[in-house]
């Protein structure tokens, strides 16, 4: 089966890819690879790279004991898999529905959507507040997530996915007597997995990160994500504890970095199938 | 079962685990507290007692403080609110964004609420320099509570080394440079291991160029804030002085150096003498290994220091009931013991004088002289720069300072452009 690819790289193209990938690589990994020594190390050596240099868990001891981050932790699960759920099943269903049904006014309600893709969710911040208080949804999980549940970018990958299934699969389907909805979760769902997966990392990933919405829409250590927690460690106000801060993002950034490297393959596949860059 | 706990309960059944939402059942009027600090500090403890405490004092009023971030970051937090229709009844916030916070119409004169005697006392026993920031067209719009000046820090050991007397910080510009010079160590390749004097200009370089420019004798902005005076002769000489000091003498690093590691430079031995906040009091104290000394800021024409920190404001959108215990609360927080205790565990000024005259302090003073410099340099203490506009006109002066220090610009030219910007900013508000 082995055949030689005909396009790739030989010779002197083949050193400068391989060079040059190892560079991206180096600038990738050197902040992590920083955030890691300072982690392990006694503040001392935060700045100074001494080989023997004593390995201690101190900063990890010291950042749990600053910030409730097992709490943390579990609020951003929550708000994370609360919203990917909801948009999964939200984009799905209006995705289908644009993609396979001629309705009245379906153009301008797509228009609509792909409008919302414009709008940055940082301006509607006072209206989200707004509605939350409205709601008596203000410092809850739900109230975090609630504005980010229906997501025009969903809506229109999956439109764009479900567009190329042949229509001779649906119809088939339809022969042997399946509901829309039977039709939607045997041919449809099945045959767009790169693009859901895809897309969820992207969901995750932002949500993960996400800063000022949560900060602003929580009070209370019962509803604060990471991210808003993270920030106790940036206080500049009285002197910057690399050590400390360093250790703070590793515990944030963990579970995504693991998950990442576990599934890593299924990723990068996904990411080539649903054409997402 | 009311919409919260649903929704709540709700999402608990979708992703099989969440605790239920807020529990909040009470009698007691509820004073929100938006204060600028990140959950889980010691600060934190410190503002949960002092809640817990007014509560005990006054059964039917429960202030109840929200942990909001940073001082940018709780701004924008309260402003959301308050647009929305849902301010906190209270907040601690800069005492620069009082022009802010007035602009977009968000709080209240304390004036109405002062009335008898005693309240009128109360108002006027705050430092001088600290109501500067917090008055304007003659109403008082914030109270003081945790504000802080820029001082000089100097190692001991480093000043016997040099051959300086290690008890006697430079008092004027002229020694301050002499010191700075004695100080700076060089190896045998000319590399610099230790410098002199370290005056950090990322972030916020206003402020500390602002010790600088009120020694030459400049005022940058009016009390109006709606003027400033940026391109001054005394604030052009200000800033060569402190060019001068990285590039003619090589006696401070060169180009923009970090606020926040200042201090870690400082307890490593990079630099000998730093300038920065008060605030950072107990923060050297447990962390430098070797005696160090706390001094005003050296004088040019005369001394000077800018104040900072945060105010106490009450907003407008909240209930007039409600705004009265918040402002009981503020008067409450701010007697002297409480005051003096404030200063003792935190580091920032204690902001009025009786509370220097309490026993607490006079102990705490007794042990540690270091903590009344700050106090003391506060005859010498300005506003700090604040106008209408403020993030805008303020960035237009670091703009010029970071570009005066890079040699992007010549400081005379940095100057005119930032003023000319900052006037632009500020003409609708004349």
């Amino acid at each position: 089966m082995s055949r030689p690819d005909p396009y790739a790289p030989r010779g002197l193209a083949l050193t400068l890819e391989t060079a040059g990938a190892w560079l991206l690589a180096i600038v990738w990994i050197a902040p992590l690879a920083y955030a890691i020594w300072t982690a392990f190390h006694p503040q001392e050596f935060s700045t100074r790279f001494v080989w023997n240099a004593p390995l201690t868990l101190e900063n990890f001891a010291r950042v749990l004991e600053a910030a409730p981050f097992g709490r943390y932790m579990l609020n951003t699960f929550v708000y994370v898999t609360f919203v990917l759920a909801c948009q999964l099943v939200l984009c799905t269903l209006a995705a289908y529905g644009f993609a396979r049904y001629d309705f009245f006014g379906a153009n301008v309600a797509f228009a609509l959507v792909l409008a919302q893709l414009m709008i940055m969710p940082d301006v509607l911040i006072v209206e989200n507040y707004r509605t939350m208080t409205k709601l008596d949804l203000v410092d809850t999980a739900p109230g975090i997530a609630l504005p980010y549940v229906a997501s025009a970018f969903g809506v229109f990958l999956l439109r764009q996915t479900f567009k190329s299934v042949p229509k001779e699969l649906d119809d088939a389907a339809r022969v042997e007597g399946a509901s829309p909805l039977q039709t939607l979760w045997r041919v449809y769902i099945p045959l767009a997995r790169p693009v859901y997966v895809a897309y969820a990392l992207v969901s995750i990933s932002y949500h993960w990160n996400n800063f000022l919405w949560p900060l602003i829409v929580t009070n209370s250590v019962e509803a604060r994500p990471l991210t808003v927690g993270l920030q106790i460690f940036a206080g500049v106000d009285q002197g910057i504890d690399w050590s400390v801060i360093c250790t703070a993002t590793l515990i944030s950034a963990a579970p995504l970095l693991v998950a990442f490297l576990m599934f890593q393959r299924q990723f990068v596949q996904s990411f080539m199938r649903a054409g997402i860059r | 079962m009311d919409r919260r706990q649903f929704i709540g309960g709700a999402s608990a059944l979708a992703v099989g685990a969440m605790a239920p939402g807020a529990v909040s059942a009470q009698a007691a009027q509820e004073i929100s507290f938006f204060y600028p600090v990140a959950v889980g500090g010691p600060i934190t403890k410190l503002i949960d007692a002092y809640a817990a405490d007014f509560q005990k004092d006054n059964p039917g009023v429960a202030v109840k403080p929200i942990y909001a971030g940073s001082y940018q970051e709780t701004i924008v937090k309260a402003l959301t609110a308050h647009k929305s229709g849902t301010p906190p009844v209270t907040s601690v916030l800069l005492s620069t964004d009082m022009f802010t916070l007035i602009d977009e119409d968000a709080i209240i004169p304390f004036d109405e609420f002062v009335k008898t005697d005693a309240d009128k006392a109360w108002l006027k026993s705050f430092y001088p320099a600290f109501m500067e920031n917090s008055q304007t067209g003659g109403k008082t719009w914030g109270i003081p509570f945790q504000r802080s000046t820029v001082v000089l820090y100097w190692n001991k050991e480093a000043f016997k080394e040099a051959g300086l007397d290690p008890e006697k910080p430079p008092q004027t510009w002229a020694e301050q440079l002499d010191f700075a010079q004695k100080l700076t160590k060089r190896d045998a390749a000319g590399n610099v291991t230790q410098w002199g004097i370290q005056i950090p200009s990322s972030g916020f370089p206003y402020w500390l160029f602002q010790g600088l420019t009120t020694q030459a004798g400049a005022i940058l902005a009016n009390a109006a804030g709606n003027e400033v005076k940026l391109d001054a002769p005394e604030v052009v000489e200000a800033l060569q002085y402190w060019i001068d000091l990285a590039q003619k003498h090589k006696v401070h690093p060169p180009g923009v150096t970090e606020w926040g590691t200042t201090p870690k430079d400082f307890f490593e031995r990079k630099i000998a003498m730093m300038w920065t906040t008060t605030g950072n009091l107990t923060n050297v104290r447990n962390n430098a290994k070797f005696p160090f000394g706390v001094a005003m800021l050296p004088a040019g024409k005369r001394r000077g220091s800018p104040t900072g920190g945060g105010n106490f404001y009450i907003f407008k959108k909240s209930k007039p009931a409600e705004q009265q215990a918040a402002f009981n609360f503020i008067k409450w927080i701010t007697t002297p013991e409480r005051a003096a205790r404030w200063g003792i565990d935190t580091g920032y000024v204690a902001v009025r004088a009786d509370a220097w005259d309490t026993p607490a302090m006079k102990d705490y003073v007794a042990g540690f002289p270091a903590a009344a410099v700050a106090r003391d340099q506060l005859p010498h203490a300005v506003a700090e720069f604040s106008t209408h506009d403020n993030q805008r006109v303020t960035k237009a002066l670091n703009d010029g300072l970071q570009a005066a220090i890079t040699g992007a610009k010549p400081p005379a030219q940095a100057m005119k452009d930032a003023q000319t910007e900052a006037m632009r900013i500020l003409k609708d508000y004349k």
